[in-house]
């Protein structure tokens, strides 16, 4: 035998051939030839590894070092370094997507070592389309000692104990179905292999059937030897040519080895195999549908019993068994059902395949023990998802199944606990679907490829799934009525229940599983005409303008920087927003989430071009707006709520009071974000246009403190509570009580407050701060603290990633020096008489999945250190502060410090005089929520002044005319995101001078011809 | 000895034999399961799934047509469950085509209206909307109007499995499945032989017999049952007869032998005749060679053949006399006839058409 020093196992599945092994394997041969090494080195070609998502891969032996995505002209400079001068090629291994760490084998990358590989123990190692390889990896050993040493009896009592169950979805014990078969009187009987594979997404059985077709010829003389059939079928679809040359390949190998056909291996077995291709009808994966269709008839299924066991193929005893299963058998046999019983959980044994695909970042192929848990599969097989978006749910069982979301992703992955969820196993694809899908739609995809695969035999399948398609795809496109969701689901438990086959009879599941855990999406599609994942295109004109709480029209004013007519841009602006140059600064941009032209490459600078109006468009002239109506209205609290509902009321002619505890209006844009985000003029100016309007605002006026609370009730028709949640929440450790231990938000108003003493000096944080907790109040604070001169560490108890501060802030602090520790958590502040001399902290390791899907943190026993430090800030979160409201007011507190409302309202209080919005309503959330609470309660409370006094509802005026110009472009090539140019590093430690500098008309002008302008109908 | 099977039935307590399916059971029983696809003496398809039943610790609702009995089956047909699906399966069956009761040929016959009406749906809840496709006008015998189909496959089992022809089949899938000859022909372009078993097998007005269109309707009907006139084996069958005139033949399945409720082309479509203007209603007498066919009693006209018989006989001989009969005859009317030829006439010249 030829001996190489070294083997190149190159990928050859579809998904490296789709993304160019071929050509990868033909310039890899020439490669060799020119270096001479062709006798040297072996190259190779396997069946699929099952990292497709880092295709072409390329596995070099014997160091097992992984080379991934390779491209052709890779391939001289990697035969020169690693081949002739013996070095490894670093930039093509595989980089670990978080730390961006190099790992050089399989086996330390995650998404292999967490794999358990028995059906795919061959995947990536041998040659498929030799035989001698399959056997000299055990193969064939099995069906040896299945046909040489055990009966037909004792073969099937060791699949029983093994507990395999079928891999095609259903999961009927396969020993059970062989039970039957053999059971079965008759001369003639067949072994089926079903490898119909035709869910979408699923692609475990074509992967299988190209990496190692001999272990499932294997499985099928083993059933035939076991149930005494002397034909087999595999029905494999047409789609899969490469699955089905190289099962005609492994066929025509067995035929001559003697390992199938006449007298297998001198044992008089007789046993033939044919491939039947099948034209592509998703119910042929139904048995019997599958047994009709390789009799020549049309595919429909029959109704049941008689069982295949009984009357199957022609009417003889049959057996149909998944790709997966059969590939099962061999191992099972030459190691024992034991052996095999070995992993898995009480009812679930072995493994499963999985195809994992969707919205994760390792796509590809994996093996698992059952009872692995679902998050184990999506996050730490498949290295969780893209581009920093959110797991929102993944689609088990294709479109047969239901989807299992955030809340359950410690579920164990077996038989009994998928079902229990609403999902099935299914043949096992594995969608993995973020943020940006739609529940409604994902239902809508899957019904109507239910209802186009139909087959159309029976009533419920046929016509039920039409309907339901019509139901759902009316709700998608905003024609939805109060009671569909009810139909829907009266009619999927009646096509569940009536159905004839199993198409029909799980073809509601993924209606079903999307209305039990998304239930609040179809209402919001039916109520709203909302699609929180921008999905839903006939319900907005562009996702950017559907996904902003206050629907600023984005489209439109980037349209108008375009054209150069700022001032318009402003005046667009304005219409939706008293506050874009606060929003241009702050907001968090759940716009530029959904914005389609990050689809494309990197999505518009939606809140830079905001900005970049407002700083440089003249400011609309405001006038004062007459008092046409006799309800006085006053509101608690000057921020971004109240003084958008001040303005709105004020706008519809009603007196307005502000009372504002602190001496400057803004709440905590003026008093918590600090002045090198929003630098104090910009807010003030706003802040003035909206005191210009009329609305009168009272600083420095506590309600509760220096007016009491039965005052404003006596004094004011109508009150609207927007405080807003200006506490911070207790770390809960010993010493937190000591000085020199901050709230986040009270160390921000407080420098806020006292600026100059802070800068000054004459109040200090002392050398050393350390930071608690992860969000943007708490880059807020370590950013501050760094410009008054210290030396910042902030402390988070999970991962960057789960951080829910804005990247952009993490990356901004990190640049001004600042250190964050991760996995870190404070136990007890230390002191030296009453003084902070430092924290001690424990470090934390990740347990399971919590409900919002971020791993929790538990602590590690014995890690504990201690940080010295001067002071301590808690920036862990906020809560509302609503002593000010007396309990015998009506209004009533729920136990979250956060005002009830009353039903069926969104800003009306147990207390139909008293309305409520913001922070204090809702938990501390963004500047833009704050101002869509202040437009709704201005909208509810007009509303209902107006209702009690039987006036018509309030229309606003039509205002100017602005035409919006369009310049359909012939072309968008890829560009990134234009930057926004910023203050360096080192300069803005020394200073609270604005960060970001905005961008030149030239830079806005590039930025807004990116915008692919999704709200124009051509 | 049959098996006996005890089972349950709606708190019954029965017996059935092995074999026999719930429906058949129920039926027995005198309990009433609605049906739609179920067709006796073909296969039974579970399709319309109208027919389910409740049986205890089965995992769903199960169609009675095609569901053998066990023992100790507990079998319920009227749960809220079952008629909540027979309710929608109707409604979704209704809304799926064009089921215009007013204009409709099989108003008063049709199977789905029956069962609309015995389920008491006001309106389905789903927009009625036709498939649109076109009436087939290509032929003269049968109207195909398939946005009356509902699918139940009947007729395609009625062509396959009783009459053979295996003409009619399903094609294109889902809600766009649809019944009818290869590739789309028409029937008038397939191998159809119009024997008319699919429009007796049809339970809705999608396949209806065209000269019966707008002659009567089904209540109207009169059914007379007669034999077949066309040949010797004596089909049985119904005229279906309006203000004397024969709108139709229907097979009728209860009359069992010989043809069990199925026809040829012949009886079904060719007693048109019957009614028709250019029917000859006596005997026709040419009296002059040359001359007209004029009309003449039957008195008249055997006293004719009876004279110029006698007198060949007379001149000829016996031997210069054949007789010829007639497929359309019965075996007794040709056994006489050959009597005739032999000791009447005196002739073994004697023949009949089926030997040709």
């Amino acid at each position: 035998m030829k001996v190489f020093r070294s083997h190149l196992l190159l990928c050859g599945g579809t998904g490296c051939h789709a993304s160019g092994s071929l050509e990868v394997k033909k310039v890899l041969i020439a490669e060799l030839d020119k270096q001479g090494l062709s006798n040297e080195i072996k190259l190779v070609e396997t069946g699929c590894n099952g990292f497709c998502a880092m295709g072409p891969v390329m596995v070099v032996y014997p160091e097992g070092i992984l080379y991934v995505m390779i491209k052709p002209e890779d391939i001289p400079e990697l035969v020169e370094e690693h081949l002739v001068k013996g070095r490894v090629l670093q930039r093509l291994l595989y980089r670990e997507p978080v730390t961006e760490g190099i790992i050089p084998t399989m086996q330390e990358i995650p998404f292999f070592a967490l794999q358990d590989l028995r059906v795919l123990r061959n995947r990536g190692l041998i040659d498929p389309e030799k035989i001698e390889e399959f056997i000299a990896r055990d193969g064939y050993a099995g069906m040896a000692q299945a046909l040489t040493e055990m009966t037909p009896d004792q073969i099937i009592k060791e699949v029983l104990d093994s507990g395999l169950r079928g891999r095609g979805g259903a999961g009927f014990p396969t020993g059970m179905k062989w039970k039957f078969a053999a059971a079965s009187q008759g001369d003639v009987k067949y072994v089926l292999c079903n490898a119909d594979e035709g869910d979408p997404g699923a692609f475990m059985d074509r992967s299988v059937l190209e990496a190692d077709p001999h272990a499932v010829l294997e499985g099928m003389v083993i059933a035939a030897r076991a149930i005494g059939a002397h034909q087999g079928y595999i029905y494999c679809r047409a789609e899969y040519p490469l699955a089905i040359h190289r099962l005609n390949v492994a066929i025509g190998q067995a035929k001559e080895y003697g390992l199938l056909g006449k007298d297998i291996l001198g044992t008089g077995l007789d046993f033939d195999l044919e491939i039947y291709q099948g034209a592509g009808a998703f119910v042929c994966g139904e048995e019997t549908a599958l047994m009709t269709s390789i009799e020549g008839k049309r595919g429909m299924p029959r109704p049941r019993p008689p069982f295949p066991a009984v009357a199957g193929l022609w009417q003889k005893p049959s057996i149909l068994n998944n790709v997966e299963t059969l590939a099962n058998i061999g191992q099972i046999i030459l190691r024992g059902g034991a052996w095999y019983a070995s992993v898995g959980t009480e009812k679930s044994k072995g493994t499963k395949v999985f195809a994992l695909t969707g919205d994760v970042n390792n796509v590809g192929l994996v093996e698992v023990p059952m009872g692995t848990t679902l998050g184990t599969i999506v996050y730490d097989i498949g290295g969780g998802i893209p581009g920093g978006k959110k797991y929102k749910a993944a689609q088990l069982g294709g479109p047969s199944g239901g989807c299992i979301p955030v809340q359950h992703l410690n579920a164990s992955i077996d038989y009994e606990t998928i079902v229990q969820l609403g999902a099935i196993m299914g043949s096992g694809g594995l969608i993995v679907m973020n943020e940006d899908k739609c529940a409604v739609d994902m239902a809508r995809f899957f019904m109507d490829f239910c209802q186009d695969e139909s087959c159309g035999k029976c009533t419920p399948c046929r016509e039920g799934t039409k309907r339901m398609l019509e139901i759902l795809t009316n709700i998608t496109e905003g024609k939805g009525k109060e009671g569909d969701i009810e139909l829907l689901e009266e009619m999927a438990a009646i096509i569940k229940d009536a159905s004839l086959c199993g198409l029909g009879q799980t073809a509601p599941n993924p209606v079903l599983s999307t209305i039990r855990y998304f239930h609040k999406e179809y209402e919001d599609h039916i109520r709203n005409h909302r699609c929180a994942a921008a999905v839903c295109s006939a319900l907005f004109k562009s996702p950017c303008q559907h996904t902003c709480p206050v629907g600023m029209d984005i489209p439109s004013y980037i349209a108008l920087i375009r054209a150069g007519r700022l001032e318009d841009a402003y005046k667009v602006m304005l219409r939706t927003n008293p506050f874009p140059s606060v929003c241009g600064r702050v907001c968090d941009h759940k716009c530029q989430s959904k914005c389609r032209r990050g689809k494309m490459d990197e999505p518009i600078a939606i809140k830079f071009l905001k900005r970049f109006i407002s700083d440089n468009a003249p400011r609309p002239k405001i006038e004062a707006v007459p008092v046409t109506r006799k309800e006085k209205i006053a509101i608690v609290g000057a921020g971004p709520a109240g003084l958008t509902a001040a303005r709105d009321l004020a706008i519809r002619g009603y007196k307005v009071t502000v009372f504002e505890e602190l001496s400057e209006a803004g709440g905590m844009l003026r008093w918590a974000i600090p002045s090198y985000r929003l630098p104090r003029d910009i807010i003030a100016k706003e802040i003035d246009d909206i005191r210009a309007l009329g609305v009168e605002i009272r600083c420095n006026t506590r309600v509760g403190g220096d007016v009491p609370f039965a005052k404003i009730d006596q004094d004011f028709d109508t009150v609207y509570l927007a405080p807003g949640a200006h506490k911070s929440q207790k770390m809960g450790v010993p010493g937190e009580e000591l000085k020199g231990v901050y709230g986040g938000v009270e160390f921000l108003r407080d420098f806020n407050t006292h600026e100059t003493a802070w800068t000054k000096g004459k109040k200090s944080l002392g050398a050393k701060v350390a930071v608690i907790g992860g969000g943007n109040s708490a880059i807020d604070a370590a950013r501050c603290a760094v410009r008054l001169g210290a030396e910042v560490t902030i402390l988070y108890r999970r991962e960057r990633k789960d951080m829910p501060a804005a990247t952009d802030e993490i990356i901004a602090a990190l640049e001004e020096g600042i250190k964050i520790e991760f996995l870190v958590a404070p136990i007890k502040i230390v002191e030296k008489k009453g003084k902070v001399t430092g924290i001690a902290c424990q470090r934390m390791k990740l347990g399971e999945f919590d409900r919002s899907g971020r791993k929790k943190p538990i602590p590690i026993e014995g890690s504990e250190y201690t940080l010295g430090v001067d002071s301590v800030i808690a920036a862990i979160g906020q809560v509302p502060d609503l002593s000010f409201v007396p309990k015998e007011s009506g209004v009533s507190v729920n136990k979250r410090n956060c005002f009830d409302l009353a039903k069926e309202s969104g800003s009306r209080t147990t207390n139909p005089k008293f309305y409520a919005g913001g922070d204090a309503l809702t938990g501390p959330d963004t500047v833009i929520g704050a101002i869509a609470a202040g437009h709704q309660a201005a909208k509810d409370i007009d509303g209902a002044i107006r209702a009690q006094n039987c006036e018509a509802v309030y229309e606003e005026p039509a205002g100017e005319k602005i035409v919006i110009p369009f310049v359909l472009d012939e072309e968008n090539p890829e560009t990134p995101q234009t930057k926004m140019p910023e203050l360096h590093g080192a300069d803005r430690k020394q200073s609270f001078i604005e960060v970001e500098l905005g961008f030149t008309m030239e830079e806005a002008v590039q930025e807004a011809t990116r915008c692919l302008r999704c709200d124009v109908e051509v | 000895m049959e098996k006996k099977i005890p089972l349950n039935m709606d708190g019954r307590d029965v017996e059935a034999v092995a074999g026999q399916t719930i429906l058949e059971v129920a039926r027995e029983q005198g309990i009433y399961i609605p049906t739609l696809c179920h067709y006796s003496k073909t296969t039974n398809v579970g399709a319309c799934r109208v027919c389910v039943v409740e049986v205890e610790k089965a995992r769903s609702l199960v169609a009675s047509c095609c569901m053998p009995v066990s023992p100790g089956m507990v079998i319920k047909t009227d749960t809220a469950k079952v008629r909540a699906s027979q309710r929608l399966i109707v409604e979704l069956l209704w809304a799926s085509g064009d089921h215009n009761c007013l204009t409709c040929e099989q108003n008063g016959a049709c199977e789905l209206q029956n069962l609309v009406y015995w389920l008491g749906i006001e309106k389905p809840r789903f927009n009625v909307a036709p498939p649109g496709y076109e009436t087939e006008k290509t032929n003269t015998m049968i109207q195909r109007d398939l946005n009356k189909c509902i699918l139940c496959g009947r007729c395609i089992r009625a062509c396959n499995e009783i009459q053979v022809n295996e003409v009619l089949d399903f094609s294109g899938r889902g809600s766009r499945a649809k019944v009818g000859p290869a590739f789309g022909a028409d029937y008038i372009d397939s191998d159809c032989y119009f024997c008319g078993e699919c429009v007796d097998a049809c339970p809705v007005g999608a396949l209806t017999f065209k000269q019966a269109r707008f002659a009567g309707r089904p209540w109207e009907l009169k059914k007379i049952r007669t034999t077949c006139p066309y040949c010797g084996v004596g089909c049985q069958m119904d005229l279906n007869v309006y203000n004397d005139r024969i709108v139709k033949v229907t097979g009728n399945r209860a009359y069992e032998q010989p043809n069990g409720g199925s026809l040829c082309v012949k009886g079904r479509f060719g007693l048109d005749f019957v009614g028709h203007p250019d029917r000859l209603k006596t005997p026709l007498i040419r009296k002059e060679k040359g001359g007209e066919l004029a009309a003449a009693t039957w008195e008249e006209a055997y006293g004719f053949i009876a004279d110029k018989l006698s007198g060949i006989k007379k001149n000829n001989g016996p031997e210069s006399i054949a007789g010829f009969s007639s497929a359309r005859s019965t075996n007794e009317e040709n056994y006489l006839f050959q009597k005739f030829m032999r000791a009447g006439i005196g002739t073994n010249h004697i023949d009949h058409c089926a030997r040709l």
